[in-house]
Protein backbone atom coordinates (compact mmCIF):
# COMPACT_ATOMS: atom_id res chain seq x y z
CA UNK A 1 0.00 0.00 0.00
CA UNK A 2 1.37 3.47 -0.69
CA UNK A 3 1.37 5.94 2.03
CA UNK A 4 1.92 9.55 1.68
CA UNK A 5 2.17 11.99 4.59
CA UNK A 6 3.72 11.86 7.55
CA UNK A 7 2.43 9.19 10.50
CA UNK A 8 5.87 7.98 10.63
CA UNK A 9 6.74 6.13 13.49
CA UNK A 10 9.85 7.90 14.87
CA UNK A 11 7.54 11.30 14.88
CA UNK A 12 4.46 10.04 16.51
CA UNK A 13 6.85 8.55 18.71
CA UNK A 14 8.45 12.17 19.62
CA UNK A 15 4.57 13.45 20.47
CA UNK A 16 3.69 10.15 22.40
CA UNK A 17 6.57 10.86 24.98
CA UNK A 18 5.02 14.99 25.49
CA UNK A 19 1.14 13.72 25.45
CA UNK A 20 1.11 11.10 27.36
CA UNK A 21 2.36 13.43 30.90
CA UNK A 22 -0.68 16.12 30.23
CA UNK A 23 -3.55 13.51 29.65
CA UNK A 24 -4.85 10.11 30.58
CA UNK A 25 -7.85 9.79 27.58
CA UNK A 26 -8.59 6.61 25.98
CA UNK A 27 -8.58 7.80 22.60
CA UNK A 28 -6.97 11.28 21.36
CA UNK A 29 -7.00 12.65 18.18
CA UNK A 30 -4.80 15.83 17.55
CA UNK A 31 -4.98 18.18 14.65
CA UNK A 32 -6.04 15.09 12.79
CA UNK A 33 -6.47 15.90 8.70
CA UNK A 34 -7.17 13.02 5.81
CA UNK A 35 -7.43 13.54 2.22
CA UNK A 36 -8.02 10.84 -0.28
CA UNK A 37 -5.66 9.80 -2.91
CA UNK A 38 -6.34 12.57 -6.07
CA UNK A 39 -8.95 14.34 -4.20
CA UNK A 40 -8.86 18.38 -3.88
CA UNK A 41 -10.88 18.34 -1.13
CA UNK A 42 -9.21 17.00 2.61
CA UNK A 43 -12.22 14.58 3.62
CA UNK A 44 -11.30 15.39 7.32
CA UNK A 45 -9.53 18.68 8.64
CA UNK A 46 -8.10 19.76 11.75
CA UNK A 47 -10.16 17.26 13.95
CA UNK A 48 -9.65 17.10 17.72
CA UNK A 49 -11.51 14.61 19.84
CA UNK A 50 -10.45 13.57 23.20
CA UNK A 51 -12.64 10.11 24.83
CA UNK A 52 -12.34 9.36 28.05
CA UNK A 53 -12.42 5.52 29.19
CA UNK A 54 -16.43 4.59 29.61
CA UNK A 55 -17.82 7.93 27.51
CA UNK A 56 -20.68 7.46 25.13
CA UNK A 57 -19.96 9.87 21.93
CA UNK A 58 -22.37 10.00 18.79
CA UNK A 59 -21.53 11.80 15.70
CA UNK A 60 -24.04 13.00 13.14
CA UNK A 61 -24.31 15.47 10.61
CA UNK A 62 -24.72 15.09 6.79
CA UNK A 63 -23.82 12.35 4.37
CA UNK A 64 -19.67 13.01 3.16
CA UNK A 65 -19.34 15.02 6.49
CA UNK A 66 -16.19 13.03 6.94
CA UNK A 67 -18.14 10.35 9.92
CA UNK A 68 -17.10 7.47 8.17
CA UNK A 69 -13.39 8.13 7.60
CA UNK A 70 -13.29 8.70 11.03
CA UNK A 71 -14.11 5.64 11.44
CA UNK A 72 -11.88 4.38 9.07
CA UNK A 73 -9.13 6.13 10.83
CA UNK A 74 -9.73 4.32 14.11
CA UNK A 75 -10.17 0.76 12.72
CA UNK A 76 -7.35 0.69 10.86
CA UNK A 77 -8.87 0.74 7.60
CA UNK A 78 -6.86 4.01 6.80
CA UNK A 79 -4.05 4.01 6.74
CA UNK A 80 -3.45 -0.32 5.56
CA UNK A 81 -6.42 -0.64 3.31
CA UNK A 82 -6.91 2.65 1.69
CA UNK A 83 -4.53 4.98 0.66
CA UNK A 84 -4.77 8.74 1.17
CA UNK A 85 -2.68 11.21 3.59
CA UNK A 86 -2.35 12.18 6.91
CA UNK A 87 -1.33 14.36 9.04
CA UNK A 88 -1.84 15.22 12.55
CA UNK A 89 -2.42 11.96 15.49
CA UNK A 90 -4.96 9.46 16.57
CA UNK A 91 -3.43 7.39 19.56
CA UNK A 92 -5.32 4.68 21.09
CA UNK A 93 -4.40 3.63 24.85
CA UNK A 94 -0.92 6.27 24.40
CA UNK A 95 0.28 4.92 21.10
CA UNK A 96 -0.33 6.26 17.89
CA UNK A 97 -2.95 3.85 15.82
CA UNK A 98 -1.16 4.08 12.24
CA UNK A 99 2.25 2.34 13.96
CA UNK A 100 -0.28 -0.77 14.98
CA UNK A 101 -0.65 -3.62 12.53
CA UNK A 102 -4.73 -4.37 11.43
CA UNK A 103 -4.20 -7.21 13.73
CA UNK A 104 -3.08 -5.04 16.77
CA UNK A 105 -6.23 -2.85 16.01
CA UNK A 106 -9.13 -5.24 15.63
CA UNK A 107 -8.16 -5.76 19.24
CA UNK A 108 -8.64 -2.90 20.38
CA UNK A 109 -11.25 -1.13 17.79
CA UNK A 110 -14.19 -3.17 17.84
CA UNK A 111 -16.80 -2.37 14.57
CA UNK A 112 -20.00 -2.76 13.36
CA UNK A 113 -20.69 -1.29 9.97
CA UNK A 114 -23.94 -0.33 8.56
CA UNK A 115 -25.26 -3.31 6.36
CA UNK A 116 -24.80 -6.56 9.00
CA UNK A 117 -25.49 -8.88 5.52
CA UNK A 118 -21.81 -7.06 4.84
CA UNK A 119 -20.45 -7.93 7.92
CA UNK A 120 -21.25 -11.47 8.70
CA UNK A 121 -19.55 -14.07 6.68
CA UNK A 122 -20.76 -17.07 8.85
CA UNK A 123 -23.32 -19.69 8.19
CA UNK A 124 -23.77 -20.09 12.33
CA UNK A 125 -23.99 -17.42 15.39
CA UNK A 126 -21.63 -19.56 17.26
CA UNK A 127 -18.83 -19.30 14.16
CA UNK A 128 -19.42 -16.21 13.56
CA UNK A 129 -18.50 -15.04 16.92
CA UNK A 130 -15.23 -17.21 16.89
CA UNK A 131 -13.72 -16.55 13.89
CA UNK A 132 -12.56 -13.00 15.37
CA UNK A 133 -10.24 -15.01 18.35
CA UNK A 134 -9.60 -17.96 16.08
CA UNK A 135 -7.56 -16.10 13.88
CA UNK A 136 -5.80 -14.11 17.01
CA UNK A 137 -4.94 -17.97 17.69
CA UNK A 138 -6.88 -18.37 21.02
CA UNK A 139 -6.95 -21.54 22.44
CA UNK A 140 -10.30 -23.36 22.25
CA UNK A 141 -11.27 -22.85 26.20
CA UNK A 142 -10.62 -19.41 26.02
CA UNK A 143 -12.47 -19.01 22.66
CA UNK A 144 -15.30 -20.59 23.85
CA UNK A 145 -15.32 -18.42 27.20
CA UNK A 146 -14.98 -14.94 25.31
CA UNK A 147 -17.75 -16.34 23.15
CA UNK A 148 -20.48 -16.80 25.72
CA UNK A 149 -19.53 -13.58 27.32
CA UNK A 150 -20.02 -11.45 24.30
CA UNK A 151 -23.48 -13.42 23.56
CA UNK A 152 -24.69 -12.27 27.13
CA UNK A 153 -23.25 -8.63 26.46
CA UNK A 154 -25.23 -8.44 23.65
CA UNK A 155 -27.92 -9.80 25.13
CA UNK A 156 -28.59 -12.45 22.10
CA UNK A 157 -27.52 -15.90 23.94
CA UNK A 158 -30.31 -17.29 23.00
CA UNK A 159 -29.17 -17.03 18.85
CA UNK A 160 -25.67 -19.26 19.61
CA UNK A 161 -26.69 -22.19 17.71
CA UNK A 162 -28.87 -20.43 14.76
CA UNK A 163 -28.37 -20.12 10.95
CA UNK A 164 -27.05 -16.54 10.77
CA UNK A 165 -29.49 -16.36 7.49
CA UNK A 166 -32.75 -16.84 9.62
CA UNK A 167 -31.97 -13.95 12.20
CA UNK A 168 -34.44 -10.31 11.64
CA UNK A 169 -31.89 -7.31 10.88
CA UNK A 170 -31.99 -6.19 14.68
CA UNK A 171 -30.35 -9.80 15.37
CA UNK A 172 -27.83 -9.49 12.93
CA UNK A 173 -26.42 -6.46 13.66
CA UNK A 174 -26.60 -7.55 17.56
CA UNK A 175 -24.56 -10.69 16.33
CA UNK A 176 -22.20 -8.01 14.67
CA UNK A 177 -21.62 -6.22 17.92
CA UNK A 178 -21.04 -9.47 19.53
CA UNK A 179 -18.59 -10.44 17.07
CA UNK A 180 -16.68 -7.16 17.94
CA UNK A 181 -17.58 -7.52 21.40
CA UNK A 182 -15.36 -11.47 21.53
CA UNK A 183 -12.68 -9.78 20.09
CA UNK A 184 -12.43 -7.86 23.91
CA UNK A 185 -11.90 -4.74 22.33
CA UNK A 186 -10.89 -1.15 24.00
CA UNK A 187 -13.44 0.67 22.04
CA UNK A 188 -16.39 0.05 20.27
CA UNK A 189 -17.08 1.90 16.62
CA UNK A 190 -20.51 1.86 15.10
CA UNK A 191 -20.99 3.48 11.72
CA UNK A 192 -25.05 3.85 11.34
CA UNK A 193 -25.42 0.39 12.35
CA UNK A 194 -29.23 0.92 12.71
CA UNK A 195 -29.78 2.73 9.35
CA UNK A 196 -31.40 -0.67 7.83
CA UNK A 197 -33.33 -1.43 10.87
CA UNK A 198 -36.94 -1.08 11.95
CA UNK A 199 -37.86 1.09 15.03
CA UNK A 200 -37.58 -1.63 17.05
CA UNK A 201 -34.59 -3.34 15.67
CA UNK A 202 -33.35 0.23 16.31
CA UNK A 203 -34.07 0.39 20.38
CA UNK A 204 -32.87 -2.88 20.65
CA UNK A 205 -29.50 -1.60 19.01
CA UNK A 206 -29.79 1.53 21.66
CA UNK A 207 -30.88 -0.96 24.49
CA UNK A 208 -27.76 -3.31 23.72
CA UNK A 209 -25.18 -0.39 23.28
CA UNK A 210 -26.55 1.62 26.78
CA UNK A 211 -26.38 -1.64 28.67
CA UNK A 212 -22.74 -2.05 27.55
CA UNK A 213 -21.51 1.70 28.38
CA UNK A 214 -23.32 1.85 31.70
CA UNK A 215 -23.33 -1.41 33.48
CA UNK A 216 -19.80 -2.13 31.60
CA UNK A 217 -18.35 0.79 31.00
CA UNK A 218 -17.74 0.22 27.27
CA UNK A 219 -16.34 3.56 25.27
CA UNK A 220 -18.41 3.67 22.47
CA UNK A 221 -18.43 6.17 19.35
CA UNK A 222 -21.37 5.68 17.35
CA UNK A 223 -21.94 7.44 13.90
CA UNK A 224 -25.65 7.79 13.87
CA UNK A 225 -28.58 9.86 11.81
CA UNK A 226 -31.24 9.11 14.08
CA UNK A 227 -30.72 12.17 16.60
CA UNK A 228 -33.76 11.35 18.75
CA UNK A 229 -32.23 7.80 20.28
CA UNK A 230 -29.08 9.44 19.95
CA UNK A 231 -29.54 12.34 22.24
CA UNK A 232 -31.83 9.95 24.60
CA UNK A 233 -27.93 7.95 25.11
CA UNK A 234 -24.71 9.57 24.17
CA UNK A 235 -22.53 11.63 27.09
CA UNK A 236 -21.48 14.38 24.55
CA UNK A 237 -22.76 14.20 20.93
CA UNK A 238 -20.08 16.13 17.72
CA UNK A 239 -21.97 17.32 14.68
CA UNK A 240 -19.62 16.76 11.65
CA UNK A 241 -19.88 19.05 8.58
CA UNK A 242 -17.46 19.65 5.41
CA UNK A 243 -14.90 17.26 7.55
CA UNK A 244 -14.90 19.74 10.32
CA UNK A 245 -16.56 19.54 13.85
CA UNK A 246 -19.09 21.83 13.58
CA UNK A 247 -20.45 22.08 17.23
CA UNK A 248 -19.85 19.79 20.03
CA UNK A 249 -21.05 19.02 23.54
CA UNK A 250 -23.51 17.40 25.88
CA UNK A 251 -26.61 16.78 23.73
CA UNK A 252 -28.60 19.54 25.71
CA UNK A 253 -26.45 21.82 24.66
CA UNK A 254 -26.03 20.83 21.14
CA UNK A 255 -29.66 20.20 20.13
CA UNK A 256 -30.51 23.60 21.94
CA UNK A 257 -28.11 25.45 18.71
CA UNK A 258 -31.74 25.14 16.58
CA UNK A 259 -30.45 27.89 13.72
CA UNK A 260 -26.84 25.77 13.23
CA UNK A 261 -28.45 22.14 13.06
CA UNK A 262 -30.44 23.62 10.25
CA UNK A 263 -28.16 25.35 8.35
CA UNK A 264 -26.13 22.11 8.58
CA UNK A 265 -29.22 19.37 7.70
CA UNK A 266 -28.85 18.08 10.91
CA UNK A 267 -32.59 16.52 12.11
CA UNK A 268 -33.56 17.77 15.94
CA UNK A 269 -35.45 15.65 17.90
CA UNK A 270 -39.19 16.69 17.77
CA UNK A 271 -39.52 17.17 21.41
CA UNK A 272 -36.39 19.59 21.76
CA UNK A 273 -37.77 21.24 18.33
CA UNK A 274 -41.71 22.27 20.22
CA UNK A 275 -39.34 23.28 23.15
CA UNK A 276 -37.37 25.57 20.86
CA UNK A 277 -41.10 26.70 19.75
CA UNK A 278 -42.20 27.40 23.10
CA UNK A 279 -39.52 28.61 25.02
CA UNK A 280 -39.66 28.77 28.71
CA UNK A 281 -36.90 25.62 29.55
CA UNK A 282 -33.45 26.62 30.36
CA UNK A 283 -30.53 25.52 27.91
CA UNK A 284 -29.41 23.11 30.21
CA UNK A 285 -33.12 21.59 30.86
CA UNK A 286 -33.77 21.71 27.27
CA UNK A 287 -36.35 18.20 26.93
CA UNK A 288 -34.82 15.47 24.69
CA UNK A 289 -36.97 12.46 25.00
CA UNK A 290 -40.60 12.15 25.26
CA UNK A 291 -40.41 11.73 28.99
CA UNK A 292 -38.54 14.95 29.54
CA UNK A 293 -40.95 16.46 26.97
CA UNK A 294 -44.03 15.31 29.23
CA UNK A 295 -42.43 16.77 32.37
CA UNK A 296 -41.65 19.96 31.04
CA UNK A 297 -45.33 20.71 29.02
CA UNK A 298 -46.73 19.70 32.59
CA UNK A 299 -44.83 22.55 33.94
CA UNK A 300 -45.58 25.09 31.29
CA UNK A 301 -49.14 24.44 31.35
CA UNK A 302 -49.44 24.92 35.17
CA UNK A 303 -48.57 28.19 34.76
CA UNK B 1 -69.76 0.60 -13.17
CA UNK B 2 -67.19 2.38 -10.82
CA UNK B 3 -64.27 3.54 -11.94
CA UNK B 4 -61.36 1.41 -12.33
CA UNK B 5 -59.06 1.08 -8.91
CA UNK B 6 -55.43 2.11 -10.10
CA UNK B 7 -53.90 -0.89 -8.27
CA UNK B 8 -56.38 -3.96 -6.67
CA UNK B 9 -54.78 -6.06 -5.38
CA UNK B 10 -57.42 -9.21 -4.25
CA UNK B 11 -56.68 -11.79 -1.66
CA UNK B 12 -53.00 -12.23 -2.53
CA UNK B 13 -50.45 -14.86 -1.33
CA UNK B 14 -47.09 -15.14 -2.65
CA UNK B 15 -44.05 -17.77 -1.51
CA UNK B 16 -41.12 -18.09 -2.53
CA UNK B 17 -40.63 -21.61 -4.24
CA UNK B 18 -42.13 -24.15 -1.99
CA UNK B 19 -41.56 -22.02 1.73
CA UNK B 20 -43.85 -19.99 3.91
CA UNK B 21 -46.15 -17.82 2.44
CA UNK B 22 -44.37 -14.55 2.55
CA UNK B 23 -47.51 -12.63 1.56
CA UNK B 24 -51.51 -14.24 3.12
CA UNK B 25 -54.64 -13.32 1.16
CA UNK B 26 -53.88 -10.05 0.75
CA UNK B 27 -56.54 -7.42 -0.45
CA UNK B 28 -57.00 -4.05 -0.57
CA UNK B 29 -57.07 -1.44 -3.65
CA UNK B 30 -56.20 2.37 -4.29
CA UNK B 31 -57.37 4.90 -6.10
CA UNK B 32 -55.62 7.34 -8.55
CA UNK B 33 -53.88 10.44 -6.87
CA UNK B 34 -53.16 8.77 -3.11
CA UNK B 35 -50.01 9.09 -1.21
CA UNK B 36 -49.77 6.00 0.30
CA UNK B 37 -47.09 4.79 3.27
CA UNK B 38 -46.23 0.73 3.32
CA UNK B 39 -44.71 0.22 6.74
CA UNK B 40 -44.26 -2.90 8.93
CA UNK B 41 -41.07 -4.29 10.64
CA UNK B 42 -38.10 -5.50 8.36
CA UNK B 43 -39.18 -9.26 6.61
CA UNK B 44 -43.31 -8.50 6.96
CA UNK B 45 -43.31 -8.53 3.22
CA UNK B 46 -43.45 -4.43 2.21
CA UNK B 47 -40.87 -5.31 -0.80
CA UNK B 48 -42.11 -8.72 -1.63
CA UNK B 49 -45.54 -6.74 -2.03
CA UNK B 50 -44.74 -3.83 -3.95
CA UNK B 51 -43.08 -6.05 -6.65
CA UNK B 52 -46.44 -6.91 -7.41
CA UNK B 53 -47.11 -3.86 -8.86
CA UNK B 54 -44.76 -3.89 -11.75
CA UNK B 55 -44.57 -7.48 -12.35
CA UNK B 56 -41.82 -8.89 -10.61
CA UNK B 57 -43.50 -10.95 -8.53
CA UNK B 58 -46.80 -12.82 -9.77
CA UNK B 59 -48.73 -14.05 -7.13
CA UNK B 60 -48.89 -18.02 -6.25
CA UNK B 61 -52.52 -17.46 -5.72
CA UNK B 62 -54.91 -14.46 -6.19
CA UNK B 63 -54.94 -11.41 -8.57
CA UNK B 64 -53.03 -7.87 -8.94
CA UNK B 65 -54.74 -5.57 -11.26
CA UNK B 66 -53.42 -2.45 -12.57
CA UNK B 67 -55.65 -0.57 -13.99
CA UNK B 68 -57.96 -3.22 -14.16
CA UNK B 69 -55.69 -5.47 -16.29
CA UNK B 70 -54.72 -8.61 -14.73
CA UNK B 71 -50.34 -8.60 -13.95
CA UNK B 72 -50.40 -12.01 -15.26
CA UNK B 73 -51.35 -11.65 -18.76
CA UNK B 74 -48.86 -8.64 -19.08
CA UNK B 75 -45.47 -8.42 -19.91
CA UNK B 76 -43.15 -6.16 -17.34
CA UNK B 77 -42.41 -3.95 -20.51
CA UNK B 78 -45.69 -3.20 -20.28
CA UNK B 79 -46.02 -3.01 -16.60
CA UNK B 80 -43.32 -0.67 -17.16
CA UNK B 81 -45.42 1.85 -18.98
CA UNK B 82 -47.96 1.89 -15.87
CA UNK B 83 -46.04 1.89 -12.83
CA UNK B 84 -42.58 3.07 -12.01
CA UNK B 85 -40.33 1.58 -9.41
CA UNK B 86 -37.59 3.28 -7.59
CA UNK B 87 -35.75 0.47 -5.56
CA UNK B 88 -33.97 0.28 -2.21
CA UNK B 89 -30.49 0.48 -3.41
CA UNK B 90 -29.95 3.15 -6.62
CA UNK B 91 -26.58 0.97 -7.10
CA UNK B 92 -28.59 -1.83 -7.95
CA UNK B 93 -30.09 -0.18 -10.70
CA UNK B 94 -27.97 2.22 -12.06
CA UNK B 95 -25.65 1.14 -14.82
CA UNK B 96 -24.85 4.21 -17.61
CA UNK B 97 -22.07 6.01 -17.69
CA UNK B 98 -23.43 9.56 -17.47
CA UNK B 99 -26.34 10.21 -15.06
CA UNK B 100 -28.39 11.48 -18.77
CA UNK B 101 -28.00 7.95 -20.25
CA UNK B 102 -29.00 6.57 -17.31
CA UNK B 103 -32.42 8.67 -17.27
CA UNK B 104 -32.78 8.24 -21.13
CA UNK B 105 -32.50 4.54 -21.01
CA UNK B 106 -36.12 3.28 -20.35
CA UNK B 107 -37.12 5.93 -22.63
CA UNK B 108 -35.31 4.65 -25.55
CA UNK B 109 -37.19 1.42 -24.53
CA UNK B 110 -39.94 2.97 -25.09
CA UNK B 111 -38.81 3.95 -28.52
CA UNK B 112 -39.67 7.46 -28.14
CA UNK B 113 -38.38 10.24 -30.73
CA UNK B 114 -34.90 11.04 -29.73
CA UNK B 115 -36.27 14.55 -29.08
CA UNK B 116 -38.99 14.03 -26.97
CA UNK B 117 -36.54 11.36 -24.97
CA UNK B 118 -34.10 14.86 -24.66
CA UNK B 119 -36.77 16.89 -23.36
CA UNK B 120 -38.05 14.21 -20.73
CA UNK B 121 -34.20 13.74 -19.94
CA UNK B 122 -34.02 17.52 -19.09
CA UNK B 123 -37.10 18.22 -17.54
CA UNK B 124 -36.82 14.37 -14.87
CA UNK B 125 -33.24 15.88 -14.27
CA UNK B 126 -34.30 19.32 -13.39
CA UNK B 127 -37.49 18.10 -11.25
CA UNK B 128 -34.54 16.44 -8.91
CA UNK B 129 -32.11 18.99 -9.34
CA UNK B 130 -29.29 17.28 -10.70
CA UNK B 131 -29.45 19.51 -14.38
CA UNK B 132 -25.75 20.38 -13.76
CA UNK B 133 -24.80 16.81 -13.10
CA UNK B 134 -26.39 15.51 -16.22
CA UNK B 135 -22.95 13.93 -17.90
CA UNK B 136 -21.06 13.46 -15.10
CA UNK B 137 -20.84 9.27 -13.87
CA UNK B 138 -23.25 8.56 -11.70
CA UNK B 139 -20.50 6.89 -9.12
CA UNK B 140 -19.08 10.01 -8.37
CA UNK B 141 -21.77 11.55 -6.82
CA UNK B 142 -22.83 11.24 -3.30
CA UNK B 143 -25.95 8.11 -2.69
CA UNK B 144 -28.41 10.66 -2.28
CA UNK B 145 -27.82 11.81 -5.58
CA UNK B 146 -27.80 8.49 -7.12
CA UNK B 147 -31.03 8.05 -5.49
CA UNK B 148 -31.84 11.06 -7.12
CA UNK B 149 -31.09 9.77 -10.25
CA UNK B 150 -33.00 6.53 -10.25
CA UNK B 151 -36.23 8.45 -8.84
CA UNK B 152 -35.26 10.52 -12.57
CA UNK B 153 -35.25 7.40 -14.40
CA UNK B 154 -39.25 6.97 -13.16
CA UNK B 155 -39.64 10.14 -13.87
CA UNK B 156 -39.02 9.96 -17.01
CA UNK B 157 -41.01 7.39 -18.26
CA UNK B 158 -44.48 9.34 -16.72
CA UNK B 159 -45.68 6.36 -15.05
CA UNK B 160 -49.46 7.04 -13.45
CA UNK B 161 -48.14 5.35 -10.25
CA UNK B 162 -44.66 5.36 -8.69
CA UNK B 163 -43.77 3.06 -6.18
CA UNK B 164 -40.49 3.90 -4.20
CA UNK B 165 -38.82 0.92 -1.68
CA UNK B 166 -36.97 3.43 1.24
CA UNK B 167 -36.35 6.48 -0.68
CA UNK B 168 -34.67 7.58 2.11
CA UNK B 169 -32.62 5.02 3.35
CA UNK B 170 -28.67 5.85 4.29
CA UNK B 171 -29.70 9.72 3.20
CA UNK B 172 -28.84 12.27 5.82
CA UNK B 173 -31.33 14.37 6.82
CA UNK B 174 -31.62 17.34 4.18
CA UNK B 175 -31.34 14.81 1.35
CA UNK B 176 -34.68 12.79 3.20
CA UNK B 177 -36.53 16.21 2.77
CA UNK B 178 -35.35 16.26 -1.02
CA UNK B 179 -36.28 13.04 -1.94
CA UNK B 180 -39.51 13.47 -0.26
CA UNK B 181 -40.36 17.00 -1.66
CA UNK B 182 -40.22 15.78 -4.73
CA UNK B 183 -42.37 12.40 -4.06
CA UNK B 184 -45.33 15.22 -2.90
CA UNK B 185 -44.98 17.23 -5.59
CA UNK B 186 -45.52 14.47 -8.16
CA UNK B 187 -48.31 13.27 -6.03
CA UNK B 188 -49.88 16.72 -6.24
CA UNK B 189 -49.67 16.75 -10.00
CA UNK B 190 -52.13 13.58 -9.94
CA UNK B 191 -49.35 10.73 -9.60
CA UNK B 192 -50.38 7.53 -7.80
CA UNK B 193 -47.48 7.38 -5.33
CA UNK B 194 -46.53 4.29 -2.94
CA UNK B 195 -43.37 4.55 -0.55
CA UNK B 196 -42.10 2.15 1.66
CA UNK B 197 -40.31 3.46 4.72
CA UNK B 198 -38.94 2.53 8.49
CA UNK B 199 -39.24 6.56 8.87
CA UNK B 200 -42.29 7.11 10.73
CA UNK B 201 -42.28 11.15 11.13
CA UNK B 202 -41.58 11.23 7.09
CA UNK B 203 -45.10 8.80 7.11
CA UNK B 204 -46.53 11.32 9.51
CA UNK B 205 -45.56 13.89 6.75
CA UNK B 206 -46.10 13.00 3.40
CA UNK B 207 -48.60 9.95 3.63
CA UNK B 208 -52.37 10.45 3.55
CA UNK B 209 -53.36 6.45 4.00
CA UNK B 210 -51.17 3.67 5.63
CA UNK B 211 -50.97 -0.05 4.80
CA UNK B 212 -49.68 -1.53 7.77
CA UNK B 213 -47.82 -5.20 7.13
CA UNK B 214 -47.26 -7.41 9.56
CA UNK B 215 -45.96 -11.23 8.62
CA UNK B 216 -47.58 -11.12 5.32
CA UNK B 217 -50.79 -9.58 6.39
CA UNK B 218 -52.27 -6.25 6.57
CA UNK B 219 -52.69 -5.60 9.83
CA UNK B 220 -54.35 -2.34 9.60
CA UNK B 221 -55.28 -0.09 6.59
CA UNK B 222 -56.31 3.57 7.11
CA UNK B 223 -55.45 7.67 7.17
CA UNK B 224 -52.13 8.08 9.32
CA UNK B 225 -53.87 9.53 11.91
CA UNK B 226 -56.12 6.51 13.08
CA UNK B 227 -53.43 3.97 12.60
CA UNK B 228 -50.72 6.07 14.65
CA UNK B 229 -53.64 6.79 17.24
CA UNK B 230 -53.56 3.31 17.79
CA UNK B 231 -49.60 2.67 19.05
CA UNK B 232 -50.65 -1.33 19.62
CA UNK B 233 -51.27 -2.19 16.70
CA UNK B 234 -48.06 -0.69 15.24
CA UNK B 235 -45.93 -2.43 18.61
CA UNK B 236 -46.96 -5.72 16.98
CA UNK B 237 -45.10 -4.76 13.86
CA UNK B 238 -42.43 -3.40 15.31
CA UNK B 239 -43.44 0.05 14.86
CA UNK B 240 -43.45 3.14 16.86
CA UNK B 241 -45.62 6.51 15.86
CA UNK B 242 -43.28 9.65 15.64
CA UNK B 243 -41.57 11.05 18.96
CA UNK B 244 -44.38 14.21 18.94
CA UNK B 245 -47.38 11.75 18.50
CA UNK B 246 -46.01 10.06 21.33
CA UNK B 247 -45.74 12.86 23.43
CA UNK B 248 -49.10 14.08 22.80
CA UNK B 249 -50.76 10.51 23.49
CA UNK B 250 -49.05 12.05 27.31
CA UNK B 251 -51.25 15.03 27.28
CA UNK B 252 -54.64 13.75 27.19
CA UNK B 253 -55.60 14.98 30.40
CA UNK B 254 -55.01 18.40 28.57
CA UNK B 255 -57.60 17.91 25.94
CA UNK B 256 -54.61 17.40 23.53
CA UNK B 257 -55.59 14.77 20.85
CA UNK B 258 -54.21 11.77 20.61
CA UNK B 259 -53.50 11.75 17.05
CA UNK B 260 -50.99 14.75 16.40
CA UNK B 261 -48.21 14.04 13.71
CA UNK B 262 -46.32 17.22 13.80
CA UNK B 263 -44.29 19.34 15.72
CA UNK B 264 -45.92 22.35 14.31
CA UNK B 265 -49.54 21.08 14.94
CA UNK B 266 -48.90 20.37 18.64
CA UNK B 267 -47.21 23.97 19.47
CA UNK B 268 -50.69 25.39 17.14
CA UNK B 269 -52.21 23.29 19.95
CA UNK B 270 -50.91 24.30 22.80
CA UNK B 271 -50.30 28.02 22.05
CA UNK B 272 -54.27 28.01 21.36
CA UNK B 273 -54.17 26.89 24.73
CA UNK B 274 -52.13 28.83 26.69
CA UNK B 275 -54.26 31.84 24.96
CA UNK B 276 -57.61 30.48 25.84
CA UNK B 277 -56.53 29.99 29.51
CA UNK B 278 -55.02 33.33 29.67
CA UNK B 279 -58.62 34.81 28.26
CA UNK B 280 -60.56 33.25 30.83
CA UNK B 281 -58.29 34.16 33.98
CA UNK B 282 -58.53 38.03 32.65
Amino acid sequence: MKQSGNFTAAANKRHYSQERMVTLALLQIKNFSFSYPRSAQPALQGINISVEKGEFIGITGPTGAGKSTLTYCLNGIIPHFQGGSCQGRISLGGASIFDRSPAQISRLVGSVFQDPEAQIISPEVEQELAFGPENLGFPPAEIEQRIGKALELAGIPGLRNRPTVNLSGGEKQRVAIAAALAMLPEILVLDEPTSELDPVGTDEIFQVLNLLNKEHGMTIIMVEQKTEQLAAYADRILVFNEGRIALEGEPRQVFARRRELEQIGVRIPQVARLAGLLGGYERCTLPLTVEEGHLYLESILRR
Amino acid sequence: MQRKARIKVEKLTYHYGSGQPVLKNISFETGKGECIALIGQNGAGKTTLAKHFNGLHRPSSGKVYIDGIDTTSMKVSELARKVGFVFQNPDHQIFHDTVAREVAFGLRNLRLSRREIEERTAAALEAVGLTEHCRTYPFNLSKGQRQRIALASVLAMQTETIVLDEPTTGQDFRESVQIMEIVRKLNENGHTIIFITHDMSLVARYARRVLVLCRGEILADGDVRSVFAAPEILKKTYLRPPQITNLARCLGRHSIPPDVLGVRELYELLVKMRSEKIGCCS
